[in-house]
């Protein structure tokens, strides 16, 4: 909210106050979730529906001992918060490895997938933006706009479904599932790089899809308030050519939103991988998340929540730091 | 999708005020999904949640799109699926306009630190990450269908309260409420005569936006599989549709998949046209700049 009173130095101590404040409560709230359900945690996975059914007594105060359930709060808070400073975020139940190795694991997956369709959809947004506000107004500005708002409501996962569908079932071009082709050791790495790229388009279309509007509206709008300036009148009088004043003049003047946009994108476009990544099977963080709940997989589940929820912060907070450095006009 | 909307700060384009074909449209979108909600046991024959013939049959006369794999009716799903769609719509819509209410716009008329506090707590829940966060808190409610529309409404709290306190702090200063006030209005009287009035068109735009939104979270979460597994809701059905290893290699995909995703798809756009054509006409800014 409004804190144009306050000085540069203020602001940025008050941003750096919340990001703290945000960060502690979602460790706090990590900690305290399945404590403050109803029952305890082992109540869930000793259920006799779930996978990891316990039998008997025994193993089930073997478990309360090793979680320290039995321990009082304060002490079990402690002990979690070691455990975090360390990078200790527990052992999965349904694979008995560590799971902070288990996100390792697949972390890089899910940074090419976000990485990927963040690119592809700020670079197709930034240039039909531009063309778009260029020709404001005209019947390709119109519909295609109504095409990418009304593209945006289709849920990620029927949209996956869908080209899934037709691309891999139908057409048999692209691979079904996965990251790359399992048992493909003796390929070269050309080969195996051309491999990963095939298993990556399908995802990053509908990553991107769903990015992508935000992005060529925020250029759009950029350019439309650009294109009465003086600048481009001038530029015209001296005879410039046409693609030269729209890219290289207002183009560049109109690109200083979608920066800090992009930034937050980067918090919004991790949501959408988790059900991306289910539909096509992808072995990223939201694959984890997602297995974790099927399995009743408490620590990995909380251990997949805590690594999003802070990347998702901490790239909101880079996104308000970064407009603020960019445009003198917002701090 | 989540309360971190990146366009919402960012100026849109200027459409044209008035929407008459987009209200049609929505209009027309909810009124088929409220008829089919409303009907549900009357227009499908058997019953969505028990078995009611072999698993994975194609459509046929008795199962128009099938059945699934312990061989419920599919099409009872999707009919049902509307039931279960609206229900979280205005479940989590509805509480997410009055805790609005109660954190936006009680909060602002009081002032002091009351309201102070509520826009720290505002800003504060704004900042979270909500689908990661109903997510876990949903996957750690256990079987719960009601806890995940409650969590998806509280979610919506934050969002549209930031919307009506600044709708009522503004209104506040206007002339025609300082000066009822002058002339001896109490409060009652302004909220009545004055704040409702104002107020009113946003929280139905609230509602609406929300129960848009509150219908693709529910699906997305089920889809993740959290929630009651043996309920009825079009996410559930595509996560058991999306479970099955073969879905993909017969023509199962177009009778399973497709009808509830597009469910899913004219629940969210119904609702999201209706917000969007009232839009002009409700707000404020609207008004003033048209």
């Amino acid at each position: 909210m409004a804190r144009d009173t306050r000085g540069r130095t203020g602001g940025w101590l008050l941003g750096l106050g919340g990001y703290a404040a945000t960060i502690a409560c979602l460790v706090s709230v990590n900690f305290l979730l399945p404590r403050l359900m109803p029952g305890d945690p082992i109540d869930a996975l000793a259920a006799q529906s779930s996978s990891t059914f316990l039998y008997g007594e025994e193993s089930r105060a073997a478990l309360v001992e090793y979680y320290g359930l039995g321990d009082p709060m304060g002490e079990q808070f402690i002990d979690y918060l070691e455990g975090l400073l360390r990078g200790d975020l527990g052992r999965s139940i349904a694979t008995n490895t560590s799971v902070s190795s288990e996100i390792w694991r697949r972390l890089p997956w899910t940074l090419l997938l976000i990485g990927t369709s963040l690119a592809v959809s700020t670079a197709v947004g930034i240039v039909a933006g531009v063309h778009l506000g260029w020709r404001r107004g005209k019947a390709v500005d119109r519909r295609l706009l109504a095409v990418l708002l009304a593209v945006r409501e289709i849920p990620s996962f029927l949209l996956g479904s869908l080209l899934l569908f037709l691309f891999a079932v139908k057409l048999r071009w692209l691979p079904l599932f996965g990251a790359k082709t399992p048992f493909l050791t003796s390929a070269s790495l050309v080969e195996r790089a051309i491999d990963i790229g095939r298993h990556l388009i399908l995802p990053v279309s509908v990553l991107s899809v769903g990015l992508v509007a935000g992005t060529l509206l925020v250029m759009r709008a950029g350019m439309v308030s650009e294109l009465g300036s003086d600048y481009l009148l001038l530029g015209r009088a001296k005879g410039l050519p046409e693609r030269r004043l729209k890219y290289r003049y207002a183009g560049r003047n109109a690109l200083l939103p979608v920066v800090s946009l992009t930034a937050l994108q980067l918090g919004f476009v991790v949501t959408g991988d988790v059900l991306v990544e289910r539909v096509f099977a992808y072995p990223g963080l939201g694959s984890l998340l997602f297995e974790a709940i099927g399995s009743r997989d408490y620590p990995a589940l909380q251990g997949g929540f805590l690594v999003v929820s802070v990347s998702v912060v901490t790239c909101n907070a880079l996104a308000d730091v970064l407009s603020r450095r960019l445009d003198p006009r917002t701090s | 999708m989540t309360a971190v909307e990146p366009t919402a700060a960012t100026p849109s384009p200027r459409l044209r005020p008035e929407r008459p074909a987009m209200l049609w449209a929505g209009t027309a979108l909810l009124s088929l999904l409220t008829l089919l909600a409303v009907l549900a046991p009357l227009i499908a024959a058997h019953s969505p949640s028990a078995v009611s013939g072999q698993a994975l049959q194609p459509p046929s006369a008795s199962h128009w799109l099938g059945t699934d794999v312990p061989g419920r009716d599919l099409f009872a799903q999707l009919v049902h699926g509307a039931r279960a769609s609206l229900t979280v719509a205005v479940v989590a819509g509805l509480l997410a306009v009055i805790g609005a209410v109660f954190l936006g716009v009680l909060p602002a008329l009081l002032g002091g630190w009351v309201d102070a506090l509520a826009v720290r707590a505002v800003v504060f829940v704004l900042a979270l990450p909500g689908l990661p966060l109903l997510i876990v808190a949903g996957a750690l409610a256990g079987d719960s269908r009601l806890a995940v529309i409650l969590l998806i409404g509280l979610l919506g709290v934050a969002p549209n309260a930031r919307i009506l306190r600044s709708q009522t702090v503004s209104l506040r200063q206007r002339g025609f409420i300082v000066s009822a006030r002058g002339f001896g209005g109490g409060p009652l009287y302004v909220v009545r005569r004055h704040l409702l009035p104002g107020l009113g068109p946003l929280v139905v735009i609230g509602f609406v936006n929300w129960a848009g939104v509150a219908i693709g979270l529910e699906a997305g979460l089920s889809f993740l599989g959290i929630g009651d597994p043996g309920g009825v809701s079009w996410g559930l059905t595509l996560n058991r549709a999306l479970g099955e290893p073969g879905i993909y290699f017969s023509d199962m995909w177009t009778w399973w998949v497709l009808p509830a995703g597009l469910g899913i798809t004219a629940a969210v756009v119904g609702f999201t046209f209706v917000g969007v054509a009232l839009e002009p006409r409700f707000n404020p800014r609207w008004l003033r700049s048209s």
